[in-house]
């Protein structure tokens, strides 16, 4: 018997946590990510013990990520990983280069964006996964229902569209702030509290996917092809 | 013109790596020399190498200019915008753009496009090999005949998996190797960042002969980092032609004979009719759309206002707009944040264009570098940097759309987000759906849309020697990895038991291994055969320019030179136009040597009486 792929339940895209950072194994230099040596230059192969995201850049695992500082890490990783610089350099360097500048840009774009990045540490500190149930605000689903209605009824352009955007975009905010209030400091999962604020903060991630779906339709942007 | 750098140690030739803008209606070499990266051109004639393929009566192939001369009187066996059909099954293609086309399509057993002419069937890949075998010899002729064996080659940023695969075989069968395939706006802004050296945030619009492209990149330390990327791989200056077609139908009226619009002549004169006119609107308030086709009696000719072209095009640059707003959304950017917008592509010479392009972001946009090479120049410049020549410039690029699975109840599960960054992995567990599954079907797919059926199928795998158990207990991991090509490699591993199957996947709409291979034997076979050819060809232009010189001349030698002179190249010039017809390379060769040699003494006395007249009349200081 031959289906169609089911999910499975609870899988996790990372499962580390933020380590130490290490000495280099070629010259001993303390390394400043555990993909590269800052110092020899030398690509190091991580594929047995993937680095969390945060570890990758350097960083301790925190919900606030100072983007600009996470940008200035990247460029200057990614002088070392880019699978440009190894062209000529054989096929293994250019595979491990291939394979430790994916893991730097995945890192970066989760900790630059505030839902992946919340998402990762619900994830990763054993809360609860999107499509677990009860992770819906009651009051949220009525909300919802308002605004499709107002989003069914109208065109892109008109008033109620832009009071609507107006409303998401606030919505959104509120919904930032308090998976912040949440996520500082970390919570500790292994406490009936930490455990019970993983959760909210699975509602608040799902109450945000939907209100970015619905900004995309206020925004009147074309669908995709 | 360039020289080929000896390594001292080894005495080898150092490797020549060059950009190559592979397009849809012209296509480019350039290289990285002195600093700066710079077209390669033989001398005297122009630089763009029209994407044309002309089949001969033989059976052997010609391209670029002289193809393209050849596609009004013979429209049947000529091959244009082949890059439209790369990675495409026929039923991907609007049956419109069937209709305007001058030459015979059909579909292989799997689906694919292919371009039947004179019995011959060739694949979009082995067409554009053609194409980029032609580039190779331009730039090779260009830096004295050294070999060109590796590139960079550029592809629409918003070519999929397929089209991209697609043009890697392409320099496969070509037997090019490809050191990277660079997006074509990403290529353009490098070559305009070293050029202007200026940085900030940066928005490209792309609009070439068939494909849009809408980058925002930011330029900063030399860093050229992508943001977002949109597009349309089916619009361009065909489309703008199609529309100026249609007037011309229209013009002919209803009265029109079915056979008349779908004979090649027809399509083809119809369709570089509207293409003239299209050029001079860019530059003229009017021009006239004219079509002279006697032997069906049709004599059109059609004023054409700016205005009125401006409001035919219009939906066609709204579309393309359509596809800027999505990219700033994506970008989190507005259009005032743009500090620079460049255009790239022939199209963009298009007034209307320009200005709605310019409306939209308030400013005006960069028109300082040749739209038709900044691709090629860009592409140059990657080839540098990935040769080791520079680690001051690095270009950080993203995927144009999203990557998933079909999972149970067909929707597409997206593993990977349009406007990744690229390279680029992730991975996801599965599991098995009903108690006693021993396989999972996989189907891989790309695009923006919910359901996988709407979205680009890639291809299909199955994993198999899963062993029975419960529903949901197996642990499938699937590894999507994105490489700096742009190229997805698809991973498959049931984990739980230790037993591991991983599997690769080739698109559904390109070739299998086996195709390439064995077109790459029958192209290496054909190597021969189609250099001799080629040589053939050249040497036949080269007498015929010999001999209008030597027999316009031919006065002047009966005055000036012996008799036994003036008989051998009276002799010479015969045996000449009988090698003009002649099939073999030998005689061809030795006949234009001999000709070569027999024209050497009126040479002299030719050159004799120029300096003669020059000096004529002037005294000796004047000199």
């Amino acid at each position: 018997m031959i289906s169609q792929p089911g999910r499975q339940p609870g899988s996790q895209r990372n499962s580390q946590e933020g380590a130490p950072q290490g000495l280099c194994p070629s010259c001993s230099a303390p390394l400043q990510t555990p993909l590269a040596c800052g110092s020899c230059g030398v690509l190091i192969d991580v594929s047995h013990d993937e680095p969390s995201p945060f570890a990758i850049l350097g960083l301790d695992v925190t919900f606030d990520v100072d983007a600009k500082d996470a940008r200035k890490r990247l460029r200057r990783i990614a002088h070392k990983v880019h699978p440009d610089f190894y062209a000529t350099a054989g096929e293994q360097q250019l595979d491990l280069a291939e394979q430790n500048n994916a893991l730097l840009n995945r890192a970066y774009e989760i900790l630059v964006d505030d839902v992946r990045r919340a998402d990762w540490i619900v994830r990763n500190f054993g809360g609860p996964g999107e499509k677990d149930l009860g992770c819906m605000h009651q009051e949220f689903l009525m909300e919802v229902m308002e605004w499709n209605e107002t989003l069914d009824e109208n065109e892109p352009g008109s008033d109620e569209f832009q009071a609507l955007e107006a409303e998401l975009q606030a919505e959104r905010k509120h919904l930032i702030e308090s998976i912040r209030g949440y996520l500082t400091p970390l919570p500790d999962p292994k406490t009936p509290e930490g455990a019970l604020a993983l959760k909210d903060v699975r509602k608040d991630l799902n109450a945000l996917r939907y209100i970015d779906r619905a900004l995309t339709r206020v925004s009147g942007l074309p669908a995709p092809l | 013109m360039g020289y080929i750098e000896l390594d001292v140690l080894d005495n080898q030739p150092k490797r020549i790596v060059i950009g190559i803008d592979l397009g849809t209606t012209n296509s480019l070499p350039a290289i990285w020399s002195n600093g700066r990266p710079e077209v390669l051109r033989v001398e005297g004639e122009p630089a763009l190498v029209p994407s044309v393929v002309h089949i001969q009566e033989d059976g052997t192939a010609i391209v670029g200019r002289s193809a393209r001369a050849r596609s009004l009187e013979d429209p049947e066996h000529t091959i244009h915008s082949v890059k439209r059909f790369m990675g495409r099954s026929l039923s991907d293609i609007d049956q419109a753009d069937l209709d305007r086309l001058p030459y015979q399509v059909s579909e292989t057993e799997r689906g694919l496009v292919q371009v039947e002419v004179r019995g011959k069937k060739l694949t979009p890949q082995e067409l554009s090999a053609l194409i980029l075998r032609e580039v190779c010899a331009q730039a090779s002729a260009a830096m004295g005949g050294a070999e060109i064996m590796s590139a960079v080659i550029t592809v629409p940023a918003y070519f999929d998996d397929a089209q991209r695969q697609a043009t890697r075989d392409a320099a496969r069968l070509a037997d090019i190797e490809v050191l990277r395939i660079v997006n074509e706006p990403t290529a353009a802004s490098l070559a305009y960042g070293l050029d202007q050296r200026k940085e900030g945030t940066v928005a490209v619009y792309d609009l070439g002969g068939g494909t849009f492209d809408v980058s925002i990149l930011t330029i900063e330390e030399g860093v050229f980092e992508v943001l977002s990327t949109n597009g349309d791989t089916h619009l361009g200056g065909d489309d703008i032609d199609a529309v100026l077609m249609d007037v011309l139908k229209a013009e002919i009226g209803e009265a029109i004979d079915p056979a008349v619009l779908a004979d090649p002549a027809f399509r083809q004169a119809a369709r570089l009719s509207a293409e003239k006119t299209k050029i001079q609107l860019s530059s003229s308030p009017e021009a006239d759309l004219t079509l002279s086709l006697p032997e069906h009696k049709i004599h059109v000719r059609r004023r054409i206002t700016r205005e009125e072209f401006d409001a035919l095009i219009a939906p066609l640059v709204k579309r393309s707009l359509d596809c800027v707003r999505r990219a700033m959304a994506d970008a989190k950017l507005a259009p005032s944040e743009i500090d620079e917008v460049v255009l790239v592509g022939g199209s963009t010479r298009v007034p209307l264009v320009r200005s709605e392009v310019e409306a939209f972001f308030g400013r005006k946009p960069h028109t300082e570098l040749d739209p038709d090479q900044v691709v090629a120049l860009g592409a140059a410049a990657q080839a540098e940097v990935l040769m080791g020549g520079s680690r001051d410039i690095l270009l950080m690029d993203v995927t144009p759309l999203a990557l998933g699975l079909e999972t149970v109840g067909g929707a597409a599960e997206k593993l990977i987000q349009r406007n990744s960054r690229i390279p680029c992995s992730v991975k996801e567990g599965f599991t098995t759906y009903v108690d006693g599954q021993t396989a999972i079907d996989f189907h891989v797919v790309q695009g923006e849309r919910e359901m996988a059926a709407d979205c680009r199928s890639l291809g299909r795998f199955k994993l198999s020697g899963i062993p029975p158990m419960a529903a949901g207990m197996a642990r499938v991991g699937v590894k999507f990895h994105l490489d700096a090509d742009g190229i997805l490699t698809v991973t498959a591993k049931e984990e739980s038991t230790g037993a591991t199957a991983s599997i690769e996947v080739r698109p559904s709409h390109g070739l299998s291994e086996e195709e390439v291979e064995t077109m790459l034997e029958a192209s290496l076979a054909n190597a021969k055969h189609d250099f001799e050819q080629r040589r053939r060809v050249e040497l036949i232009a080269e007498i015929g320019t010999m001999l209008r010189h030597s027999e316009a001349n031919l006065p002047v030698a009966r005055e000036h030179l012996d008799r036994e002179s003036v008989q051998d190249l009276e002799e010479a010039i015969a045996a000449a136009k009988a090698a003009q017809k002649s099939s073999e390379l030998d005689e061809v060769q030795a006949a234009r040597d001999i000709l070569d040699r027999a024209t050497m003494p009126l040479a002299t006395v030719l050159m004799d009486s120029v300096v003669k007249e020059a000096v004529a009349g002037k005294r000796l200081g004047d000199v």
